[in-house]
């Protein structure tokens, strides 16, 4: 049972973690897109 | 008919204040015992002082006071309000004996701009500042963000069956466990499982950049608390510029992002509800509302040429959005920097940013999340009424942990507060111009005060007005407690003075 909730809550902060990465690959994205079409 | 109020509603709220002072003197503690380690015998002396002040007025306000009953929805609130201003107080007394602030105003206007996890600063020669003061200073924000009243229910107000009435006057209406108790803790336990995480991976950094261990931690540690309780404190006064290391940018990126989580959001992914962060309307305001400002501003700055290369678009423009989009405020720019190097475009993207906040039940300030959500969708819904056949029902739902319905008296509150945060923003703006900055400037450091945010133009200054030290204290205030205790205690006061018996 401790197994479980460990792993649950490690898999819930790499999703957590992984949203940030989202945000901010999405936010470089834009940087690239402005830096190509100066 | 407006009634007086009772020597026993003043009891109720003295002994439960009382409780709160005795709960945050004791916090001083850590200072001290970190002051020790670090053979800073002066500045622990200084947080002895703090403790024994805060030990005998909590003592006298128990002793007084003293009562059995429990606080009703009015003293509960009250108890909140007040709490935060003796926190200020308090907590400005070890910083104001430090020498370091060139006033007691000026250390209440740094003390509160902790609690409310804001991020302004008045301190003087930030960079002489002893370890024992440092951390004080980020303590604060880390006790701030949790919440003053979350740390009293967790470890020195057991059981109190009030416990709900302050939780909720601290401007977090959601309860993650049925317990309020129970729910406190889990915010504890989520703050210190990502403390340990992130002074691990922010002290690694520092110590790869070729800092001392020791001070590489001590920075992990004090960014952390800064960072994932959205404060913007940071230990040198460059804040992350002093860096100079994109590693330790995005490490804060991503704790100020998960700051900007709601802790039911937190709870919710941790027990195995993993789909939650695709579907709920927080996460997916975020996203949105990120992406557009960012737009403006990055367009903004593509205008004038600041940053000519996408990497430092990233590192310098995306860096003070999100920074000031979950109210954290840490900067890798100069203040100055903002008025001559960003033009007005750039600026009203950081201030929508900085307006809308992270998600309810975090450590953001601000409208939230929640709000700018429902509003869209009441909005939308009303476009439907107007699109469709006048029989037809039209009904909107949204998704936050479970599927909810918008209705009108969910509209109406999203809207009266995010109605009173602007007024908050306006009004700051306008004292601002009364003393002669400009209206951008004005507009951009009110909001970063109520908002909680800590992005700074430059007139957050030890040599600024008195009266606008004091505008911005009541707007961080004012704005980490979202009114309601405010208003309350304002009609406290009203009450005893004009009330009946």
């Amino acid at each position: 049972m401790k197994i479980k909730s460990f792993l649950n809550a490690t898999l819930g902060i790499s999703i957590e973690v992984l949203y940030a990465l989202f945000i901010m690959l999405a936010a470089f994205l834009i940087c690239l897109v402005l830096y190509f079409n100066k | 008919m407006v009634l007086k109020p009772r020597l026993e509603d003043i009891k109720i709220i003295g002994y439960y204040l009382g409780k709160i002072i005795l709960g945050l003197g004791l916090t001083m503690l850590i200072p001290i015992i970190i002051g020790l380690a670090f053979g800073e015998i002066n500045p622990a002396l200084d947080f002895l002082i703090g403790i024994e002040i805060a030990l005998i007025f909590g003592l006298i306000l128990i002793k007084l006071c003293f009562t059995e009953k429990d606080l009703n929805w009015m003293q509960g609130m009250i108890v909140v309000s007040l709490s935060w201003l003796a926190a200020m107080l308090l907590g400005a007394i070890p910083l104001y004996l430090s020498g370091h602030w060139k006033s007691y105003l000026d250390a209440c206007f740094d003390a509160m701009s902790g609690f409310a996890t804001t991020g302004l600063v008045l301190v003087q020669d930030l960079d002489h500042l002893s370890y024992t003061h440092n951390l004080w200073r980020h303590l604060i924000m880390f006790i701030g963000g949790q919440g003053i009243v979350i740390v009293a229910l967790s470890f020195f107000v057991r059981g109190a069956s009030g416990a709900l009435k302050m939780y909720v006057g601290e401007a977090r209406d959601e309860k993650i466990l049925p317990n309020v108790i129970h729910t406190s803790r889990f915010i504890w336990l989520v703050s210190i499982v990502y403390l340990i995480l992130g002074t691990l991976a922010l002290g690694a950094v520092g110590v790869l950049n070729g800092m001392k261990p020791i001070n590489a931690f001590f920075h992990g540690a004090c960014v952390f608390m800064a960072a994932f309780d959205t404060g913007g404190f940071a230990p040198q006064s460059q804040n992350i510029l002093y860096y100079h290391s994109l590693a330790f940018e995005i490490i804060t990126i991503i704790i100020m992002i998960l700051g900007a989580i709601n802790f039911k959001m937190h709870y919710h992914l941790w027990t195995g509800n993993r789909r939650e962060i695709f579907k709920n309307i927080e996460t997916k305001t975020l996203f949105i509302t990120v992406v557009v400002t960012f737009c403006i501003t990055a367009f903004g700055l593509t205008q004038i040429g600041s940053y000519p290369k996408a990497i430092v678009l990233f590192r310098k423009g995306f860096y003070q959005l999100i920074s000031g989009h979950t109210g954290t405020g840490f900067m890798t720019v100069y203040a100055r920097q903002f008025i001559n190097e960003w033009n007005e475009l750039a600026l009203v993207g950081v201030i929508c940013a900085m307006g809308f906040g992270g998600a309810v039940c975090s450590t953001t300030g601000a409208i939230k999340m929640l709000r700018i959500g429902i509003i869209f969708k009441a909005l939308k819904q009303d476009l439907k009424r107007i699109i469709m056949p006048e029989r037809a029902i039209v009904v909107q739902k949204f998704h936050h942990i479970k599927e909810i319905f918008v209705e009108d008296r969910l509209a109406r509150s999203a809207l009266l507060i995010t109605l009173a945060y602007l007024v908050l923003y306006g009004l700051g703006a306008i004292i601002g111009m009364l003393f002669g900055y400009p209206f951008i400037n004005s507009l951009f450091e009110s909001t970063s005060a109520a908002a909680n945010v800590g992005l700074s133009c430059g007139i957050t200054d030890a040599s600024m007005p008195a009266a606008l030290k004091l505008t911005y204290i009541f707007q961080m205030w004012a704005g980490r407690l979202e009114f309601m205790s405010v208003f309350t205690l304002v009609g406290f006061f009203v009450a005893a003075i004009k009330g009946k018996r």
